[in-house]
Order: structure tokens, then C-alpha cells, then sequence
């Protein structure tokens, strides 16, 4: 059995949680699904920052300076080659490996630079104003083109965070790095640099504070709300496509360059986005009742539904003393069970406690939308308990469970040193108490049952 | 008792009352709404303090003080600190005097001070 989801800090078995690091942690076997937003670099109030964005502009000016010196193939060249960023790992995919962007977009960019004169004259602001024009450009590619660009920051980034956080560095023989100096890709030698282990390449973090899910000016933000308002009357919006409005922007500079000014002016409400954002307090309770409300069994796919509202609320609950992994579904001697993973970052006690007593890398809760807790509900569970799990789970149920149970799992600890918590319907309403007055973490409720449960076990 | 055991009883039951009426406050708000642990560890060295003041006349025997990894209520603490004062009334009213116009006073290694205190709440005091 896998450990699910991988990051790099589990690899190496490194207790920081997301939240603790200016960085987004890396997946190893696939992306974060986030970019890089060269805006957040422009609008933020660090000089370095700033100063990082204007040398990107510089550099893809620089194309455009190429491309209307007729020196076409150098800057088709240096355009496919930062066209993909492997080593910042984002973006959607699932197998880490990226494709450069195709001849007939290189065509279209060139083409661009050379048949809009502002752009061939000033060059463009911000990188993102691309896709505005260019079918094919999305907020992947504006991604792939700013870590390219940044590569040489972002790698003493990299070395400066990775040794903060003790995080190995391996040198790797070669890295392509756009050199500013020299205006094109140069392959560096010999760096130490943390890799994937899974695919010995070379790994980049990425700081937090430039991530977004989508680039603040993106086509579609364009499209959807400032493009109908100025052209179209809205009847005939269904009408037109995005080919026909790429068409209308690189015809009507000063309309897109209007769109730009407006996202400039509203620049206070462009924020980065987490990989994980917890739901607001309210939202909790609304669950929590939810759940309270739901009959147990699988009548009117109440099972499902308690699934998806526990799947809701614990990650949220939990954040940030543990990030959660995934929700998962499995199947036991016939039965479909669905479980969340969360990993053990053992950023308190108690988690220090179950990573150095039971070897728990990553918690498992296992969800039981039943009456009553059976014992084959704790053998189900058991058998699952091995490798990043260790001896220590959690089952989810809706109320107090037999004494006869509690003995079972008593017996497990006292027979195999394996500890099963189970968690109840009473104690998620303490859990929600606490998350909302802030008086205690809801995570201290999951530590009151280990207490109890281990105040009970046989000495 | 004796004047400095008589100085920390006062000292410790004015804490103890006030911490009861702001946790009574909280507890009807939200009875089983989690206590925090800053107010816990204060909580737990006032009950501490009045265990040494007690001694046997302690509520429950086996009773120290809160264990903040069970993450005790509101209402936990409420009815523990009830417990308390009502101790504290008994042991005033075993060591506190009555004069002829109702006037309390402490009884400082058991002959009348004259240090005044307030009238026992509980039945039994002396006459």
C-alpha cells in the first residue's frame, strides 16, 4: 500500500505542515493545482518582487525585440524552451510531465509582436495581457513562462528554504536557466537541488505568495465580465466565440488595454490563493447540523451524504495542525468503505506521540454512517491499519459506541499495540464548539479520546 | 487556624467567587463549549492553592485539579468551583465566631480575633 498523495516533506519523513513554510510543498507523482500569477509579483509591496517582474517583462520584451529584429528562430527558440517548467511542479497534471508549447503558437506570438505596434513598439506590461490575444495561452502557460524567466531566483530560493527546512540536496548535473545577462538559456552545472524521488529530477518551491488558481487577468474574466458589457449588447453573447473575440483584441489594442487599467485599479483585491482554504465558521455549523439531521444507514444516500459533509468539515476542522491528503474509497471483503487520509506533520504532542508510538505517517478516519458500532466495523479497519498508517486509526460514527466495543479495542491494544479512537456525533459538536469560540483546536478533542482510551488500557 | 493560614483563606475564596461568577456567565452562554487553556491553567492554580487551604476538608478526595487534555466545559469548571466555595464556607463557618450584634470574627488558634470576616453561609457556625 502506497502512501497517498506523497509530498516531498514525506519522503524524507520532515514534520513541517504547509502552513508553516513560505512555500507550497510539492507533490511527488503529480502537480499542485495552482500558478504562478505574474501579478501578484507586480501589485506586491516587496521590492524583490517587484524587481522579479519587471526583469520577466524584460525578458519576454526581449522576444518581442528579437522577433521584430527578423531574428525569428532565436526567439521561437528561447519561447518553446521557456514554454514549460517541469521542476515548479504546477498546474493539472497528473503524470508531472508537461509539453512545450507547439510551432503554430510560437507562430501566432511572433506574429503578434509584429502586427500590433504598440507591442512591437513598447512591448507588453504584464505577461498575462497574452492570452487576451493568442488561442492556446492560458494561465499554465503564463506559469510555465514566469518560473522559466525566474529560474535562476528561484533556485537560490530553492537552496535558501530547502536548507532552512532540512531538506536534502542532491547535485544534479545539469538545469537550463534563462540568463538575464546574456538574454538566453543557458545549462547551469552541478547545483544542489532537492529532486523528486520518484523521478530524480530536479524540484523548485515555489513561494506561496505568487500562487493563484487563475492569473488576475485571465480571458475568461475578460470575457465573461468586461468584454459583453463594452462590445455586445447580451443577446449576443451566445453568438460570438472566444477565436472571434482573440480576433476583436488584437485589432482593438486600447480596448484591452482599458480591461488592463481596470484590473490595475481593483490590483487591492487580487489576493493568492491556498492550496487548501478552510470553510468559514458558519459553514461548519450549517454542516454539523446537517449531520445531525441525517438519518443513519444508506436510506436516501445518507452514507454518501455523511461522507461528504464529514469530508467537508474535518479537513477544515483540522487545519492547520494537519493538512489533509485525500478522500478515498476502498473496498473489504465486499464492502465499499470510504476513509480521510490526512498526514501526521506532528506539529503537537499528541501527533508526536502517535508518530513515535504507533509509526503513523498519515491518519486514517474511517467513516461509519451506522446505529451502532459493530465489531467487524474495528476489523475492518485493523486490517487496513499498515505501513504509513501504522497501529493507530480513527473510525467516524453517529453515536456513543457498546461497552462491548470499546473492550474490542481495548483488546486490539492490549494483544497488537494497535489503538483505535472512535469519534462520535457528541464529540463533532465539541469540535465545532471549539472551532468556532477558539477557546481549544478541535484536533484536542481527537487527543481527549486517545487520552481516555489509553487511561483505559491495561498498564 | 492561625493569621496566615486566616490571610491566604480570604485571599484564596476572593478568587475562587470571582472566577465562579465570570465561568457562571460563560457557562450559561455556552455550557459545553471548551474552557481555554490560558483560563485553565489560572483555574488550576487557584484550585491548587485552595486544595492547601482545604486539606481534608477538600470536595473530592481524588480530585486535584483539571486535566487540560480532557478538554473540560464551562459547566465542568462551574460545578468543581461550586464545590469549592461551599467547602470554603464550611471551613469558615467551623473557625468563625459570632459576637452580640451579629459581627463574625476569626478563630485564630480557636480563641476569638479580632479580625472580622464575613457570616458563614453554612448552618453550625459559633455563638
Amino acid at each position: 500500500m502506497a502512501f497517498i498523495r506523497p509530498r516531498l516533506n514525506d519522503y524524507y519523513n520532515l514534520s513541517f505542515t504547509q502552513s508553516e513554510v513560505d512555500f507550497t510543498i510539492p507533490f511527488l507523482d503529480e502537480d499542485i493545482p495552482l500558478f504562478v500569477d505574474p501579478f501578484l509579483l507586480w501589485k506586491s509591496p516587496s521590492l524583490q518582487d517587484n524587481s522579479l517582474h519587471t526583469s520577466l517583462i524584460n525578458c519576454f520584451n526581449n522576444i518581442v525585440s528579437l522577433a521584430n529584429q527578423n531574428k525569428e528562430e532565436i526567439a521561437s527558440r528561447i519561447l518553446r524552451d521557456c514554454s514549460e517548467c517541469e521542476e515548479a511542479g504546477l498546474g493539472f497534471s497528473e503524470t508531472k510531465k508537461g509539453l512545450k508549447i507547439g510551432k503554430h503558437i510560437i507562430e501566432n506570438i511572433i506574429k503578434l509582436f509584429k502586427d500590433i505596434p504598440q507591442i512591437r513598439k513598447n512591448g507588453l506590461i504584464h505577461l498575462e495581457e497574452i492570452q487576451l490575444y493568442i488561442e492556446g495561452m492560458g494561465p499554465d502557460r503564463i506559469s510555465d513562462f514566469t518560473c522559466s524567466f525566474l529560474k535562476s531566483f528561484l533556485i537560490d530560493y530553492t537552496i535558501e528554504q530547502s536548507k532552512k527546512y532540512d531538506i536534502p540536496l542532491i547535485k544534479i548535473k545539469s538545469i537550463d536557466v534563462y540568463d538575464y545577462k546574456k538574454h538566453d538559456i543557458v545549462r547551469e552545472h552541478d547545483l544542489d537541488l532537492p529532486i523528486n524521488p520518484e523521478t530524480k529530477k530536479p524540484v523548485l518551491l515555489i513561494p506561496k505568495r505568487w500562487l493563484r488558481k487563475n492569473t488576475w487577468i485571465n480571458s475568461d474574466d475578460y470575457f465573461s465580465k468586461f468584454y459583453p458589457e463594452i462590445i455586445l449588447k447580451r443577446e449576443d453573447k451566445k453568438k460570438i466565440n472566444r477565436v472571434d473575440i482573440l480576433d476583436y483584441n488584437r485589432k482593438n489594442y486600447d480596448v484591452v488595454q482599458s480591461y488592463i487599467k481596470f484590473k490595475e485599479k481593483i490590483k487591492v483585491d487580487c489576493k493568492n490563493d491556498p492550496l487548501f482554504e478552510p470553510i468559514p465558521i458558519f459553514s461548519t455549523k450549517r454542516i454539523l447540523n446537517s449531520i445531525l439531521k441525517l438519518s443513519v444507514g444508506r436510506e436516501g444516500n445518507a452514507d454518501r451524504k455523511y461522507e461528504d459533509y464529514l469530508f467537508k468539515l474535518m479537513a477544515s476542522l483540522f487545519y492547520p495542525d494537519l493538512d489533509f491528503a485525500a478522500a478515498q474509497s476502498r473496498t473489504d471483503s465486499g464492502v465499499l468503505i470510504r476513509d480521510l487520509i490526512f498526514y501526521n506533520n506532528r506539529s503537537m504532542d499528541f501527533l508526536k506521540d502517535i508518530f513515535e508510538l504507533y509509526k503513523t505517517r498519515q491518519i486514517v478516519f474511517e467513516i461509519k454512517n451506522v446505529k451502532e458500532l459493530e465489531s467487524e466495523h474495528i476489523n475492518q479497519l485493523n486490517r487496513y491499519m499498515a505501513n504509513q498508517f501504522g497501529n493507530f486509526g480513527i473510525i467516524i460514527t453517529r453515536n456513543r459506541i457498546p461497552k462491548k466495543i470499546f473492550k474490542n479495542t481495548i483488546d486490539l491494544w492490549g494483544g497488537q499495540r494497535k489503538c483505535i479512537i472512535i469519534v462520535n456525533d457528541e464529540d463533532l459538536q465539541i469540535m465545532v464548539s471549539v472551532f468556532e469560540s477558539k477557546q481549544r483546536k478541535p484536533i484536542e478533542v481527537v487527543k481527549k479520546k486517545y487520552i481516555e482510551f489509553t487511561r483505559k488500557c491495561p498498564s | 487556624m492561625n493569621k496566615e493560614e486566616v490571610e491566604s483563606f480570604e485571599k484564596n475564596e476572593a478568587q475562587l467567587r470571582k472566577i465562579y461568577e465570570e465561568m457562571t456567565i460563560l457557562s450559561k452562554k455556552k455550557p459545553d463549549d471548551a474552557i481555554n487553556e490560558f483560563k485553565l491553567e489560572i483555574i488550576n492554580k487557584i484550585i491548587e492553592e485552595c486544595n492547601g487551604i482545604l486539606k481534608n476538608n477538600k470536595p473530592f478526595k481524588d480530585f486535584k485539579k483539571f486535566d487540560k487534555d480532557l478538554v473540560p466545559s464551562n459547566s465542568d469548571v462551574v460545578v468543581i468551583l461550586s464545590q469549592y466555595i461551599s467547602c470554603f464556607g464550611k471551613v469558615r463557618s467551623e473557625n468563625s465566631v459570632e459576637n452580640m450584634v451579629n459581627e463574625f470574627y476569626w478563630l485564630i488558634d480557636n480563641k476569638k480575633s479580632s479580625i472580622r470576616t464575613s457570616r458563614p453561609k453554612q448552618i453550625g457556625y459559633n455563638k
